[in-house]
């Protein structure tokens, strides 16, 4: 089990250095995403829909 | 402030719509004609301009750049303009975006079937047309940002992300993979080599999947699905996770491509785990999607746009599923160079592309001439045939895929290989082949289809070229009053530049940490003494290799596996390619691999397999090549070819160039010499010799001494 990223003859530092970056800016957004205000995510989610489209014949009837 | 009267953009939004139509059944025509030529070689037509290996890169090169390429663009400018509430920055780009990439189109129909490509897979244009595109690409880019910059929306919705994201990956993918020297109008010599090669041109073919096929159609489902179902995104939160997770793993899991190979080991594994992490992102773009119809799935029966749209989100879940787990080695050990990898590529095609496509026209295109759609009973009729297409499609690829993958692999009792002749595996297929056609039949069928419903609906009113609208302005000082909006995504979202560069930033984090090593660390790739430069015969028989598009049916690297070692020979060393102006790996086994095929067979024998590949291998699918013998072999490139080399590295002693048309002549003269005695007559001026000299080459240059040979790791 895991020897596709155990043993690498020397190359554990690239997938391991790898991983680390990932995590740490994984982390970075969650932590951002925690404290997001909520107003602003509502605001955002309205933006398609807010926009003023022109409808077809058939939805004005 | 005053309300601002301004109008959108509609006629250029129907222009790359009615592109997208057009290409999309020129794509699928082809494709399905190369599909026919897999069992019925006849379908070759006996023609060099319509040969499998020239027309198979016409098919993807159509579908993807030409049919999703404008649908991309027709999704992007329809929607960029209604979310900033503006109308796109400058008609005369918008216009000369669209023209200019339609002539890049025509430049690739035209110069692909005459064979003139660099063998990259999905990178197959030639210098001077990269070039067009990196223009065309830049018009694109100062046409959305000047968008931006004159917006009316202060924030940019999610969708515009992915579409920022989408421009500056694809950028520096098309630059970094197009570094090519040019020796000729129409023909270049990429810089890297081998498995430097490999490795760059896999980075740009994941990534082409992954920001032209995906990011774009990631940001127009966060528009149009919300507008479909009239309500909003299930999760915006969900939308910054998945957005920022996936460029940022996507960019590191190309070397999946290239598992098994002399790709140095740790690039490989690390290929494998941001694939299988890669599952994560992608699925939560499809949860958001899905669930964003949370309570509107009664809507999905009647409305035939959302039908398309919960396939093609289904397709994408499938698929992205599908991909980490090909990954694996296990896995790839048996899937990889057979016909699974082709469903697994058409389930993302036709599923996740094709249909989104189809579901942002049925409903663009009544809106853009304000009428209704002419038929929705020939919709749902379209939305049955491409769904029994798809499957008609991917499901015999599948079983296709599984037995020839096994039965590569099987061994007799005695430790044989159960089938040594690689035409058995390939004939044994031939019926999936039949229903894959079938398949794509029906799915072009759908898309004909479309194409009058819309067409009578376009008839039926007049497009409303400039759709009135009106906003507020931005003001010109913004003043922040909300704490929150001074933290740093906040700012990020109301600042496209520093978001662009963010982006590049992220995307280049995985770019550099894979390539950097490969290409400065001398022991990534082990040289080996006994490989020598190709000889001019050698190398002019390897450009019309590439011509042909020989490596759309052939690799050029044995696995090591024992069921690879014992049907081609030794496993290909990572120092055998050191010299290869592109590598020619290929990526998938419709023939045998040829890495190993130098001096297996006679000189005669490959003149007669060239000449009509059934007389040597009795139901044999390739197709035949007479050309070569008719057509004289131009040696004025010779010299040029040979500086290049030069240029780029490859030891040919000082002024080889001037003496090597008279090698040349003299290696050419002693094969139609050999052949004669075979009682072939030949001249030796002619391609097929060149094409005898490289195919007699290959991987002979370790063979003699096997042990001084250092192994990829």
């Amino acid at each position: 089990m895991f020897k596709q990223i155990k043993d690498l003859a020397g190359g554990e530092f690239y997938l391991i250095t790898s991983l680390l970056i990932f995590m740490v800016f994984f982390l970075l957004v969650g932590l951002y995403l925690l404290k997001l205000n909520k107003n602003h995510i509502n605001d955002m989610r309205q933006l398609p829909i807010a926009d003023d489209q022109i409808p077809t014949p058939h939805e004005e009837i | 402030m005053q309300l601002e009267k301004f109008t959108y953009d509609n006629k250029i939004v129907r222009n790359f719509g009615l592109a997208t139509i057009i290409w999309g059944i020129i794509g699928m025509t082809v494709g399905l004609l190369v599909a026919m030529q897999l069992f019925k070689p006849g379908m070759n037509m006996g023609n060099q301009y319509t040969t499998f290996g020239r027309i198979r890169p016409l098919h993807t090169n159509a579908v993807i750049f030409a049919f999703v390429g404008n649908a991309i663009f027709m999704g992007v400018y329809y929607s960029l303009q209604r979310l900033l509430k503006a109308r796109m920055f400058s008609d005369v780009l918008s216009k000369i975006h669209f023209w200019g990439w339609q002539l890049v189109i025509v430049a690739a129909v035209i110069t692909l079937p005459l064979g003139f490509t660099t063998s990259h897979e999905y990178a197959e244009l030639e210098w001077p047309i990269d070039i067009a595109i990196t223009l065309i690409w830049v018009v694109f880019g100062i046409n959305m940002f000047g968008t931006i910059i004159k917006r009316r929306e202060r924030h940019l919705y999610v969708a515009i992300w992915f579409y920022i994201a989408t421009f500056v990956t694809i950028a520096v993918l098309h630059i970094v993979n197009s570094f090519e020297l040019p020796i000729s109008f129409l023909k270049s010599y990429y810089v890297y080599a081998g498995v430097q090669d490999a490795l760059v041109q896999w980075w740009y073919g994941h990534n082409a999947v992954a920001f032209f096929l995906t990011t774009p159609y990631l940001g127009m489902m966060y528009y149009f699905l919300p507008k479909m179902a009239n309500r909003p995104v299930y999760s915006y939160k969900l939308s910054i996770l998945h957005f920022w997770s996936l460029i940022f793993i996507y960019i590191w899991a190309g070397p999946h491509h290239l598992l098994y190979t002399s790709l140095p080991g740790w690039a490989q594994s690390l290929g494998v785990a941001f694939s299988i992490m890669l599952i994560a992102p992608s699925w939560g773009g499809m949860i958001n999607g899905l669930l964003t119809l949370r309570g509107a799935w009664d809507k999905v029966r009647d409305d035939v746009t959302l039908k398309f749209m919960v396939v093609a989100l289904t397709a994408y879940g499938m698929a992205t599923f599908e991909g980490p787990m090909l990954s694996l080695k296990q896995i790839n050990g048996v899937a990889h160079f057979t016909d699974w990898i082709v469903a697994h590529v058409h389930v993302g095609a036709l599923g996740w592309n094709g249909f989104l496509t189809f579901g942002v026209l049925y409903w663009l295109i009544p809106r853009l001439y304000r009428t209704e759609l002419y038929s929705k009973k020939m919709a749902s009729a379209h939305f049955w045939l491409g769904t029994l297409g798809i499957l008609f499609y991917a499901v015999p690829m599948y079983w296709a895929g599984f037995t020839q993958g096994l039965m590569w692999k099987e061994f007799t009792a005695e430790g044989l290989l159960k089938y040594p002749n690689f035409l058995t595996t390939t004939l044994q297929i031939i019926p999936m082949h039949v229903l894959r056609a079938i398949g794509g039949a029906l799915y072009l069928g759908g898309v004909i289809l479309m194409a009058v419903n819309l067409a009578k609906t376009m008839l039926s009113a007049k497009l409303v070229a400039n759709e009135p609208a009106e906003a507020m302005p931005l003001a010109k000082e913004i003043v922040d009053t909300d704490p929150a909006d001074k933290k740093w995504h906040r700012v990020l979202e109301r600042k496209p530049i520093k978001f662009m560069v963010f982006s590049m930033i992220i995307i280049l984090i995985g770019g550099m940490v894979e390539m950097m090593p490969t290409f400065t660390i001398q022991s990534n790739v082990p040289t080996i003494a006994s490989v020598k430069p190709y000889s001019a015969l050698e190398l002019q028989g390897r450009d019309i290799y590439i011509r042909e598009g020989c490596v759309n049916c052939h690799s050029q690297t044995v696995r090591p596996f024992r069921s690879e070692t014992e049907r081609y020979g030794e496993y290909s060393k990572a120092g055998e390619f050191v010299y290869d102006h592109p590598f020619l790996w290929g990526s998938k086994r419709t023939g045998p691999d040829l890495h190993r095929v130098g001096g297996k067979y006679s000189n005669a024998w490959h003149f007669n397999h060239l000449l009509d590949p059934t007389s040597m291998s009795p139901g044999s699918i390739m197709p035949v090549y007479p050309w070569l013998i008719s057509q004289k072999l131009d040696t004025t490139t010779t010299a040029s070819k040979i500086r290049a080399m030069q240029t780029l590295g490859v030891p040919y002693r000082e002024g080889f160039d001037q003496q090597a048309n008279s090698d040349l002549k003299v290696q050419a003269d002693s094969i139609a010499k050999d052949l004669n005695q075979n009682n072939i007559r030949v001249k030796s001026d002619r391609e097929i010799i060149a094409v005898i000299a490289y195919l007699q080459r290959l991987g002979t240059d370790i063979k003699a001494n096997k042990s001084t040979i250092p192994s990829n790791q």
